[in-house]
């Protein structure tokens, strides 16, 4: 009897594990198309075997675990990718935002500084003519509105991602606290007693989401998994989060604070915060600086220029753009004149001499006193804006490539295949009715020694 | 080992890769243009800056040159009818000095004259575009009044100087010449000896006539020299009209080059994109519905 109660005992094993390949092939097919889902696969072990009347007996099969198929190191990888490639999204749209600032479409400071130049060569051949002075003095008033509306777009950008910033903060932080409680619930002798499966994919799937904001690095510790940014403030440890702060800085701008509320902005790299500091930070100021410098200088020429003239009146010409001395020329550059007669076009004091508009037009045309003339120095800075777009974005595609290589190894070793499971359906359906077969070939088996020698019919 | 059968997310984004290219392709084709914004070609669009500034000026040059070509060519005629009225103007004076004449005839004589001072007068106050070609720099005033205290009997109000045109970069064409050096020269007074010949017509002194004749016939010269003035101001125009007109071209195929989209080729790489682009869906076509349980039986 002790041999058939074992066989029936492994036929119930098996009928278990048979059970529970079955239901881990149907979780898989159920999820093949959840985000973040990490394949099951139940994990079979043969029994000790027993020694049994002088013989030694296999000791049928267990389920040990139903396992998640997980590459941490993959995972790593891909959210120090997702981190670099967030923060060249981010600096990549705000770029694009800036260029058609600095694109051909007439209003911008290329056109209007070239209408500029063309009204007061037509001043030359018609020093006298009161329609052409004032085509002069509009033009002048266009160029001032290109430079305010370049400036206003560029302080508009960093204001925008200066909002960036702040709202980055708040989705870390709230990130931040959901991977903590995430974290609280697989201690240690959670781990040990069931699958975190499912509680790790979601925390899984939360870390890439904080991969994209910022760029994080994670450690392994006694009291858990420890998050912290890539300069080593801590975000997360076991089951704890540390928020960040933010607070209005020197320059207007939200500063970001770790939680003891030391200034780390500086240090913050990768991510969309990352990117949105350093186009806050770097980028525009950067441009602005040049656009302000152009303005200034230019404006500067052109009042000497001015100056070394006579106005049709005779007197000596009055500065023809106004620049405030707060540094932000470009944003505030004006037209001081009032009327057309007020341009110096003549260098002898009689109202028909073009004698310097030569002067005037070479100011617009010539030279600054940073030795670039008014279109180098601004095309050089189209350049700066277009070359900054493009390396962004192509940094960009660039990640994506590799990102997209990643996930494949990724999806290649977690991801569901819904062919394998079909074959594994069918392999455990086979081992089901197998197993079942078992235990009903041993109830007949008892039944028959039951009715040995009996008159009793069981 | 195992291979990433999930293939639905590398089939999105290869369709989508392949319509971003057309989309790309057929605003290109549809614009002309193949630079856009800055980061489409940084260089290009830098060099567009100083393209648009040039192609400004040289076509402010262009209308400079064809409005100071109007004056110049004005004056040049005026001056020719000014030469044509002063050899008249000898041959009346050798007329009045060959003492034949009485005092009837000489006064005749002296009428024409006068006549043709006042011809030449109101020519060196000719205007073009509302701008007195003679008067200088100085546009408000007429040139020549009558001024009976003057010995010349008419006084130049315009002043010296003379205005030079942009025509090119650095490059300004002086177009007028100011009456003080054509009709009211300090050695050779063309006006000034007009009024001599006709106060001596009046007066019958023969050696006054014949004298104040020769002070008429030199002062056609200075005219000529003027009229050399202006001729070569006018060769001078033309000739840089010419240029910048090479120059127009020379801009708008450096702009062409630099932003203009190549048709020839955006309409090969737009096919090649339309092929890639159903390429792409033939295969996710052959490949999405694949799977093993096409082949297994249904269930009984």
């Amino acid at each position: 009897m002790g041999g058939l109660l074992i066989s029936l005992l492994s036929g119930t094993q098996a009928l278990d594990a048979a059970q529970a390949a079955l239901q881990s092939a149907s979780n898989n097919i159920a999820n093949a198309n959840t985000p973040g889902y990490t394949r099951e696969v139940a994990l079979l072990s043969e029994n000790p075997e027993y020694f049994s009347g002088g013989n030694l007996t296999g000791g049928g099969v267990s389920v040990s675990a139903i396992q998640s198929v997980r590459d941490e190191l993959l995972n790593l990888q891909i959210q120090q990718q997702t981190s670099l490639k967030s923060r060249a999204d981010t600096e990549s749209s705000n770029l694009q935002s800036l260029q058609p600032l600095f694109s051909s479409t007439g209003e911008d400071i290329a056109s209007t500084l070239a209408a500029f130049s063309s009204c007061l060569g037509q001043l030359s051949s018609s020093p006298t003519d009161a329609s052409v002075r004032q085509s002069v003095l509009d033009a002048g008033q266009n160029l001032a509105n290109s430079f305010h509306s370049a400036a206003g777009g560029l302080q508009s950008a960093q204001s925008a991602a200066d909002q960036q910033v702040t709202q980055t903060v708040a989705q870390i932080n709230s990130l931040t606290s959901q991977i903590a409680q995430l974290n609280a619930q697989l201690t240690p002798s959670v781990m040990a007693q069931q699958n975190g499966g499912t509680i790790e994919d979601q925390r899984d799937q939360l870390v890439q989401q904080l991969s994209t904001l910022t760029d994080i690095s994670i450690t392994q510790s006694s009291d858990g998994e420890v998050i912290t940014t890539g300069n080593g403030t801590s975000l997360i440890m076991g089951g704890q989060s540390f928020a960040l702060q933010t607070t209005t800085g020197a320059g207007g701008f939200q500063q970001v604070l770790d939680s003891n509320g030391n200034n780390i902005t500086a240090s913050i790299q990768g991510g969309q915060l990352g990117g949105a500091i350093q186009i806050r930070d770097q980028v525009i100021p950067g441009f602005l600086g040049s656009l302000n410098s152009l303005a200034t200088q230019f404006a500067a020429g052109f009042n000497a220029a001015q100056a070394g003239g006579y106005d049709s009146n005779g007197a000596p010409g009055q500065a023809f753009f106004s620049i405030p001395a707060n540094g932000s020329a470009a944003a505030s550059i004006g037209v001081a004149l009032t009327s057309g007669s007020q341009i110096a076009a003549s260098s002898d004091k009689s109202a028909g001499s073009n004698g310097n508009v030569a002067n005037l037009l070479a100011a617009v045309n010539g030279n600054m006193s940073s030795g670039q003339s008014p279109a180098a120095a601004y095309s050089n800075l189209v350049y700066q804006v277009g070359s900054a777009a493009s390396s962004a974005s192509a940094q960009s595609s660039a990640l994506n490539q590799s990102i997209v290589q990643l996930t494949n190894q990724q999806s290649a070793a977690s991801g569901v295949n819904i062919d394998e499971e079909t074959t594994n359906l069918i392999r455990y359906q086979t081992a089901y009715e197998a197993a079942a077969r078992v235990v009903s070939t041993i109830q007949q088996l008892n039944t028959v020694t039951l009715n040995m020698g009996s008159t009793q019919t069981f | 080992m195992r291979v990433n059968t999930n293939i639905v997310p590398n089939i999105l984004a290869d369709l989508q890769q392949s319509q971003a290219t057309l989309n790309t392709l057929l605003s290109e084709l549809a614009s002309g243009k193949s630079v856009n914004v800055p980061s489409d070609n940084p260089t290009a669009s830098a060099q567009m800056v100083q393209n648009a500034l040039e192609t400004a000026n040289v076509d402010r040059y262009t209308q400079n040159i064809s409005s100071a070509l109007s004056q110049v060519q004005t004056a040049g005629s005026v001056l020719s009818s000014v030469v044509t009225s002063l050899t008249q103007a000898v041959s009346l004076g050798t007329e009045g000095a060959n003492g034949t004449n009485n005092s009837s005839s000489l006064a005749a004589l002296a009428q024409q004259v006068q006549t043709i001072l006042s011809t030449v007068v109101s020519q060196a106050n000719t205007t073009v575009g509302g701008v007195y070609l003679f008067g200088g720099t100085a546009s408000g005033a007429v040139p020549y009044s009558a001024d009976s205290s003057s010995p010349a009997g008419y006084v130049y109000n315009g002043n010296n100087d003379a205005n030079s045109v942009a025509v090119g970069d650095n490059m300004n064409v002086p177009i007028n010449l100011p009456g003080s050096q054509v009709f009211s020269d300090s050695g050779n007074n063309v006006i000034g000896a007009l009024n001599s010949l006709v106060s001596a017509l009046k007066s019958g002194n023969t050696a006054q006539i014949s004298s104040a004749t020769t002070a008429v016939n030199s002062s056609i010269s200075i005219v000529s020299q003027a009229q050399g003035f202006y001729g070569n101001a006018a060769g001078q125009l033309n000739a840089q009209e010419t240029f910048l007109q090479q120059d127009t071209v020379t801009l708008a195929t450096q702009q062409n080059d630099l932003v203009g989209a190549n048709m020839a080729q955006v309409a090969t790489e737009l096919s090649q994109a339309e092929t890639d682009n159903s390429a792409a869906m033939a295969a996710a076509a052959r490949i999405l519905p694949n799977s093993l349980l096409n082949y297994l039986p249904p269930p009984a």
